[in-house]
């Protein structure tokens, strides 16, 4: 009885995670090598050499990096500032309520908030506007479809600020970290010390697997770069996309070329999760 | 100077939880919105009277997204629960959770784009079976991932003792795993239920743009530029979220902590 549910319970893993993704990759494979496809004619390393001529898809990776990065770093350092000074008010109440309501934003709605908030007609350009801050809608800054995706940062801050906030709080809380301060405090380290030697690195080490895993998010992020972005440089998701789903079907090989590396990154930065977490089974 | 730190807290804390929520409500409430007025010229129910008397199609989205986020939370919850406890005491459970992880990490879009071919194959494109079954693809390893860290030495002595007392595997599971996993089990089971609610890149890659849940009929309203309609398909969003992360809170947390 108990070997049948096993024996069930792996066939259901099967069937739902590890085949679904090991086809998918099999034919994005495949089909970048050129052995199967509509106008494909056999094996050929023609459309990863042509990938890899082409600048694009080099610069769509670099971009996604670059957008992750500073998005987590914003996210992270903000998160990690507020839980530290304004931990008794985020630990119980109003705010401790309050803080979790970006977190019922699916990226779609984030976008969609922040064009209208940031555009050079959304209410922040009015709100300028009103107070003779600027006097014409031409004089208001690009901060949606910009060239520094400043749009697209601001949204992903916003989506994982209140989630890190969340985090670090329960980490003082759980962790006791307010003792590891008082004991640094009473052997005489000051306030500075014991932020930026005790608080940041234990915070830092402890929330590492979901830093990551949150890097791993934004970097495949489809709906905000979408929405908020510019047709160049373009991110890996919306690279992908366009190859796969737009009108010429000679990108199509190159498309499969682009999830082929994307997939190779994440498995990558999964292994580094895993290490990371010293996963909690008990033997 | 501890005062304005303290002012500007509190300010920060509005601006990012509160007036976002505020705008897509007062959009949803708008009609015309021309540059340089802050306010619409003038508010008018009109959009959410469309949704309730099915004058628009939102609402067939709204009940499609529901019926999608439910099916997917359930059977997500429920069979990731029984195979999370096989991956926990197996031999192999490294690896197995491993593999859990790959579908849950990838972009969803990009996950949709390369099993596309085999949707088509099984004529599951374009389906509202073949969307659930897409969506299960991702619902699944989060719950795998999700109960990893219930199954431990004491569960599984909880287990035994019953077990040792005569007690069947199935008298373990209802008297005992249940009733000690029924916090977790809520929990997995909302946050299922959001992955699915806020699935929007499997859903138009598999659905074909045919299977308009709300994530889809936002975008779609934003390609048509009509702003009015796509915050009011945001508020219906954000709402149940809303409610589910106040349940989760004030009840669920509450128990378990």
């Amino acid at each position: 009885m108990k070997n049948n549910t096993n024996i069930l319970s792996l066939a259901l893993l099967f069937i739902f995670a590890i085949i679904p993704v090991m086809a998918g990759l099999g034919y994005a494979l495949l089909y970048s090598f050129g052995v199967v496809g509509a106008l494909n004619q056999g094996f050929t390393w023609q459309y990863w050499r042509e990938a890899f001529a082409d600048n694009s898809i080099c610069i769509s990776f670099l971009y996604s990096t670059s957008i992750a990065v500073v998005a987590l770093l914003l996210s992270v350092t903000t998160a990690l500032l507020v839980s530290l000074r304004y931990y008794q008010p985020l630990k119980k109440g109003f705010y401790s309520y309050l803080i979790n309501l970006p977190l019922a934003f699916p990226p779609i709605v984030a976008a969609f908030f922040f064009f209208q908030f940031l555009s050079k007609g959304g209410v922040v350009s009015r709100v300028a506007y009103q107070t003779s801050i600027i006097h014409a809608v031409h004089q208001f800054p690009d901060l949606t479809n910009d060239t520094y995706s400043i749009g697209i940062i601001l949204t992903h801050w916003f989506l994982s600020f209140p989630f890190f906030l969340l985090l670090y709080t329960g980490l003082i809380k759980t962790q006791r970290l307010n003792l590891f301060f008082q004991l640094a405090e009473s052997l005489g380290a000051s306030k500075r010390q014991i932020i930026f030697r005790v608080a940041i690195p234990i915070l830092i080490q402890k929330s590492l697997p979901n830093i990551l895993l949150y890097f791993i998010f934004i970097f495949g992020a489809y709906e905000i770069p979408v929405l908020l972005g510019r047709s160049y440089p373009e991110s890996v998701s919306v690279l992908a996309v366009r190859k796969l789903q737009k009108f010429n079907m000679l990108d199509i090989p190159q498309g499969y070329v682009v999830t082929v590396i994307y997939t190779v990154f994440v498995l990558f930065f999964i292994l580094i999760i895993l290490k990371q977490k010293k996963l909690a089974y008990a033997h | 100077m501890r005062i304005k730190f303290s002012l500007l807290f509190h300010a920060f804390m509005i601006v990012i939880c509160i007036i976002p929520i505020l705008i897509l409500f007062a959009l949803s409430f708008s009609k015309n919105w021309a540059f340089p007025a802050i306010l619409a010229d003038h508010f008018s129910p009109i959009a959410w009277q469309d949704l309730f008397s099915g004058g628009n199609d939102i609402r067939h989205s709204l009940l499609l997204s529901l019926l999608i986020a439910l099916i997917v939370a359930c059977t997500a919850t429920t069979i990731g629960f029984f195979i999370s406890k096989t991956i926990a005491y197996h031999n192999f459970r490294r690896q197995l959770l491993f593999l859990a992880y790959l579908p849950f990490v990838l972009s969803p879009v990009i996950l949709a784009l390369c099993l596309k071919f085999y949707f088509i194959k099984l004529s599951l494109a374009g389906t509202v079976s073949g969307v659930m079954i897409a969506q299960l693809i991702v619902a699944i390893p989060y719950s795998i991932i999700f109960f990893s860290g219930f199954w431990n030495q004491r569960v599984k002595a909880f287990a035994d003792i019953v077990n040792t007392l005569g007690g069947t595997n199935m008298l373990a599971l209802t008297k005992v795993l249940i009733p000690l996993a029924k916090p977790l089990l809520l929990i997995c089971f909302f946050q299922c239920f959001l992955i699915s609610w806020f699935e929007y890149g499997l859903t138009s890659v598999i659905g074909y743009g045919k299977i308009q849940t709300l994530p889809i009929k936002v975008y779609q309203f934003l390609i048509e530029a009509n702003i009015f309609y796509a915050a009011l398909s945001c508020c219906l969003l954000i709402m149940p979220p809303v409610l589910l992360l106040w349940i989760n809170k004030s009840i669920f947390l509450k128990r378990l902590y």
